[in-house]
């Protein structure tokens, strides 16, 4: 299976760059692909200071020193997907919960007081519990509380989508997880997730059924961190062509040992990733680029303002988890375990603001 | 006196009050300032957690009236939905109307603006609508009786400067409404040019916010846009590069 033209990172990735194409690409003014090539190659990990130094001069230029701040609510952790990777992957054994929508309320109610804004709302594959249906009355309560409702769900139709827009989501998020054909096949063991073009293009129909933000990524650990990168930006260049009134976001999860004891083929450690996010601020100096507690709190605290202007905090990942449940196995260890009011406390520290609210409901389609 | 609407203002200055460090620093800078008028996007009021909200601080402040503009707004319809909430909120007739529906690079929509601002105008607001730099377009807003015309000087955020100052100088020549210029600068020195020039105010956020010490530059742009107001009521000599020919071209004429 080959990927599109517009996709394939190829002829990027047999070059070798050298010192002086890193220097050359840090002082881009038009980057491209050749630029983001040269900095993610390994000529550019000697150059993690000067590029940290233009990310942060980037940061700051086109978001100021404020901080976004979202939290995502896991609604279901049923799952027909077969995701090698996965803790939630259909034959683990572990309790499966999807909340009822009086237990939904209160976890709105619980995450309201805390003082967000903007919500994430996550399930698993489509499911006998987890469904359209189901998530379009999760989503009509959590546009009830809050101004920023997004998504992060199995793929859609377009008609699909647009009756979420139409009941208050604002967003989507959706990790191609690999852009890697081959290895994409052998980590989705089964179920409709197979189908790589089929996710590939749901950001489109997403946004062309009304949704106005798409947050793109790919899990970093399953194939050559290079060849995934690339073929990210090439994604994400071809949408802000394609959608251009899109907000784009760009996430960059870091695949852990899971339940079940999957081991990353190809892992990034610290420093790579650091060198990954510093590039893509300077490729992409007015994307949001966004930070998990995937990560652990050192590392999040140094990279905020870094390059990393939007990050979550104080989730929980198991269903159930602001209320009664917060004990349980979620689909990922949160790395970085702390309360909004430290990790608030830590921004302010390093004299950044954090921001709750950063859009108004007053924009939504169905105001 | 710079007015707008039936507001009278001493300071040619107008402040943005995204992208500061922390709520301290932002009222510090605009006290700095000497700033009467500031703008708050809708999309940070906060009514639900006050240490989150921009509006309920600046609305405390003396002296220094408030706008709110509709930035995050894709289209006309947002734009006016978000200007009549933003009113009733903070009781201000002022609206800055900003739409851009491409959220990275926010440059305006032209067509969009056009037709909020109509509609505002009509509704009793005084309405400043941020615009690309296009004096046919200047000329509309201010037959729809927008109470002055916003053109950007460079991309929100960008210190690019006044990139677009010749289409600047055509928006004032014909204005009979304030021109005031709206993102891009970076330096104070390009306020000063810029109310040199002839604009009658400038609007400031990023400069200030993202500079190393915000309210220290705040402090600068106020020097600079007293500099250039001064250095116009003083009368700049005239430009000259035509060179006086020795054998000269006239000496012909009886």
């Amino acid at each position: 299976m080959n990927l599109p033209a517009w996709l394939n990172p190829e002829p990027w990735l047999n070059r070798t760059f050298t010192a002086a194409d890193v220097q050359h690409a840090l002082g881009a003014e038009s980057p491209d692909e050749e630029t983001l090539a040269a900095l993610l190659s390994p000529a550019a990990a000697d150059f993690l200071e000067p590029m940290a130094a233009r990310a942060q001069a980037l940061t700051r230029r086109h978001f100021g020193r404020t901080i976004q701040l979202y939290v995502p609510l896991y609604l279901s952790s049923w799952c027909s997907g077969g995701c090698a990777y996965c803790g939630f992957a259909s034959d683990r054994q572990t309790d499966r919960h999807a909340l009822e929508f009086d237990a939904v309320e209160k976890e709105l109610v619980a995450i309201k007081a805390m003082g967000f804004e903007e919500i994430l709302l996550l399930t698993g594959e489509r499911s006998h519990k987890a469904n359209l249906d189901y998530l379009r009355e999760c989503v009509k309560l959590a546009a009830r509380k809050f101004h920023n409702v997004t998504i992060e769900v199995f793929p859609m139709s377009g008609n699909e989508y647009a009756q979420l827009a139409e009941a208050g989501a604002t967003g989507v998020t959706l990790y191609q997880e690999t852009y890697h054909p081959e290895t994409y096949d052998r980590m989705h063991r089964w179920g409709p997730k197979k189908d790589f073009f089929q996710r590939l293009e749901a950001p489109e129909r997403a946004l062309a059924g009304g949704l106005r933000f798409a947050g793109l990524g790919a899990l970093l650990g399953l194939a050559d961190p290079r060849h995934d990168m690339l073929a990210l930006y090439r994604h994400a260049r071809h949408l802000q062509k394609t959608y251009w009134q899109t907000g784009l976001t760009i996430s960059f999860p870091r695949i852990r040992t899971e339940a079940g004891g999957f081991v990353p083929p190809h892992p990034v450690d610290e420093k790579m990733l650091a060198q990954i996010i510093f590039a893509f601020r300077i490729v992409l100096p007015d994307v949001p680029l966004v930070l998990s507690t995937r990560e652990n709190a050192a590392f999040r605290d140094g990279m905020a303002g870094l390059g990393i202007n939007k990050m979550s905090i104080a989730s929980k990942t198991t269903v159930g988890g602001y209320g009664d449940r917060g004990s349980e196995e979620g689909q990922f260890d949160v790395s970085d375990t702390r309360g909004l009011d430290e990790f608030c406390a830590m921004l302010r520290s390093k004299e950044l603001e954090p921001v709750f609210k950063n859009w108004d409901g007053v924009y939504r389609l169905t105001a | 006196m710079l007015k707008l609407g039936n507001v009278e203002f001493k300071s040619r200055l107008i402040l943005g009050t995204g992208k500061f460090s922390d709520t301290a620093t932002m009222i510090a800078a605009i006290e700095a300032s000497g700033t009467e008028l500031v703008t708050v996007a809708l999309r940070r009021f906060n009514r639900d957690k006050p240490s989150d909200d921009l509006c309920a601080p600046l609305a405390k402040l003396k002296g220094v009236k408030l706008m709110p503009n509709t930035s995050g707004a894709m289209n006309a319809k947002e734009a006016v939905r978000a200007a009549q909430l933003g009113r009733e909120l903070s009781g201000s007739p002022f609206v800055k109307v900003e739409i851009h529906p491409n959220p990275h690079h926010l440059m305006p929509d032209a067509i969009e603006t056009y037709l909020a601002a109509k509609e505002l105008a009509a509704d009793g607001f005084i309405v400043l609508p941020y615009i690309p730099a296009d004096p046919v377009l200047a000329k509309k807003l201010e037959d729809v009786g927008c109470a002055a015309v916003m053109p950007l000087g460079a991309a929100i955020g960008s210190g690019s400067g006044l990139s677009t100052a010749e289409m600047i100088k055509l928006i004032i020549r014909d204005s009979n409404i304030p021109v005031i210029v709206d993102a891009g600068l970076r330096a104070p020195s390009e306020a000063a040019r810029a109310i040199e020039m002839g604009c009658d105010a400038v609007l400031v956020n990023s400069a200030i916010a993202a500079a190393k010490d915000p309210v220290a530059m705040a402090k600068a742009f106020a020097l600079g846009v007293k500099t250039g107001y001064a250095a116009r009521q003083a009368g700049l000599m005239p430009k000259s590069d035509i060179a006086v020919a020795t054998s000269p071209l006239t000496s012909f004429l009886k």
